[in-house]
């Protein structure tokens, strides 16, 4: 039977990542390497301390994790390839936290990167019009989730620029974060900016990015003993679907299977938790196209059906707000590499339970909502939290 | 010179070029589901062995958008934007496609046709044609390759 996965006596020990941009004279194992030392110089640890590592990417070739590893160090640990589209990063925390919650491991990492710059190889997507499986472009994938939601709840682009517009002002105070506006940006700035996909335009979407981040999970009482300095974070609970048929799947073309994924699988997650969104202080999501993230604040549960728009509107997703929402810029100001994009997430989202974010803290943050989507039809939540909760 | 598929075993070209293509698909004798493309196991109640059919040539659009982005590179930098859609077929499927059009064209619930886009000539001389959907009412814009 299937269920989420709740984590027992595992924290986060450690947090490192490479900001998001174009790196084109970078070879993707530096990015990696800088990202996996600074996660184990914030866990005051070396590569001796992991029993185990698992590494994600979505491009371009295979065997690129182990020889990413090798710069870390040679040690003998166990080292496993994780790709789950968008969602990787993700994933690979979800293995390494149930590698330490199951008792197999002390420490475990999961380490991330991809290199968009260095993108040899299309896997079919983006080949050109002449494939079968291939016309439709991501943008115009989600262009036509914002289209059907215009019509059937008649939602307004300022709504989408409203939110593009509270992510890249985020990303301004994110040392991380790809893009770092200097002034603040508005709707009116994100509707003119060149249309992509109706009705999403450039600055409603994720840049291409190169970029590594890790997070490094282990045993509460070795955390405790690591680093006494500081906040414990505790990973919560992790739920991972893929899709469960209904009329209307689509089998040729990008998919990311319906957005109702992310309602089931929040679900499945809060009540391995033993949690519920009121709970939550901050949440992470796949703004990759900025519509997405009003369909999620109400699949993740932060208000009803249909309301979403009403949530934007009073500021409640931003700074100040009842439930800020990609504190780091998310996908749209931070950066999507693909692969550790997830990664990235937790090291928000980390900073922000550690009390440790500033310039765009949550006061008083006490749990943390990781969500994915990926391609293929793939969708993640996960929940983290500070010492005290779900225990 | 003959027509030829971009990739076999999903949709049929027809000897006449008036006709227009048909979609492969499959139906599930037991509880009667059908997709496109082919596939042996039925996604929905896991029979295995499903029956061949050709699904409708006309549809309704679910969803669509104008893609402004000529992002496939330079093969397609002539081409100023495109409409996309999702379109139900009678029998059940949704089928993501290109469209012929302009934006003006579409609206949700729109009755679309399929029809064929030649792309390219392979080395025997032979069309290379894709399927795509495009307006059902007359006098809808005709698309890029498609003159006879």
């Amino acid at each position: 039977m299937r269920h989420g996965l709740k984590f027992d006596g595992v924290a986060v020990a450690g947090i490192g990542m490479v900001r998001f941009g174009m790196y084109k004279d970078i070879p993707y194992r530096h990015l990696a390497r800088d990202a996996g030392l600074a996660a184990l110089h914030d866990a005051g640890m070396t590569l001796a301390d992991v029993d185990e590592a698992f590494v994600g990417y979505i491009q371009p070739a295979p065997m690129l994790g182990i020889m990413a590893m090798k710069e870390l160090g040679l040690t003998g640990l166990p080292v496993t390839h994780i790709e789950n589209a968008s969602a990787t990063g993700l994933v690979a925390f979800r293995e390494a936290a149930w590698a330490v919650s199951s008792g197999r491991a002390d420490v475990a990492m999961a380490l991330c990167f991809d290199k968009f710059t260095d993108m040899t190889r299309t896997g079919g997507r983006g080949a050109g019009r002449d494939v079968i499986d291939a016309p439709i472009l991501p943008a115009a994938y989600f262009a036509l989730w914002a289209q059907r939601r215009m019509h059937d709840r008649g939602t307004t682009p300022e709504i989408f620029a409203t939110i593009a517009a509270k992510n890249w002002n985020y990303g301004a105070a994110c040392p991380f974060a790809h893009r770092q506006p200097d002034h603040v940006v508005t709707a009116e700035e994100v509707l003119a900016s060149r249309m992509v996909a109706e009705p999403l335009t450039a600055m409603m979407c994720c840049p291409a990015d190169d970029g590594a981040a890790c997070i490094v999970v282990a045993r509460e009482d070795l955390v405790r003993s690591r680093r006494p300095d500081r906040p414990l974070v505790r990973a919560l609970a992790s739920a991972l679907t893929s899709e469960t048929y209904s009329p209307g799947h689509t089998f040729v073309g990008p998919v990311v299977g319906p957005a109702t994924m992310t309602r089931d699988t929040a679900i499945e997650c809060y009540e391995t938790a033993g949690l519920g969104p009121e709970d939550v202080s901050v949440a992470y999501c796949h703004d990759a196209f900025v519509n997405e993230e009003l369909e999620y604040y109400e699949l993740l549960g932060f208000c009803a059906e249909g309301e979403g728009e009403k949530l934007v509107v009073e500021g409640e997703t931003g700074p100040g707000g009842r439930i800020p929402f990609n504190t780091d810029g998310g996908l749209i100001a931070r950066g999507h590499p693909g692969g550790p994009t997830g990664t990235a997430m937790l090291h928000e989202a980390v900073l922000q339970l550690r009390g440790e974010a500033e310039g765009r803290q949550v006061e008083g943050a006490r749990v943390a909502l990781a969500h994915l989507v990926g391609g293929g039809s793939i969708a993640t939540v996960n929940l983290l939290g500070v010492e005290g909760v779900g225990s | 010179m003959a027509r030829v598929p971009i990739e076999q075993g999903f949709f049929r070209i027809p000897d006449d070029p008036a006709d227009p293509p048909r979609l492969l698909g499959s139906r599930c004798p037991s509880c009667g589901e059908a997709f496109f493309p082919r596939r042996l196991v039925c996604a929905r109640c896991l029979h295995e062995g499903t029956e061949d059919i050709e699904l409708s040539t006309k549809g309704t659009i679910h969803t669509w958008t104008y893609c402004l982005v000529p992002m496939f590179g330079k093969k397609d930098a002539d081409v100023a934007g495109y409409g996309v859609a999702q379109v139900d077929l009678p029998e059940g499927p949704r089928v993501q496609s290109i469209l012929f059009g302009e934006p003006d064209d579409f609206a949700i619930g729109t009755e679309v046709e399929i029809d064929l886009e030649t792309l390219r000539q392979n080395k025997d001389g032979d069309d290379v044609v894709i399927y795509r959907f495009r307006p059902a009412h007359a006098g809808a814009a005709a698309g890029p390759g498609t003159a006879p």
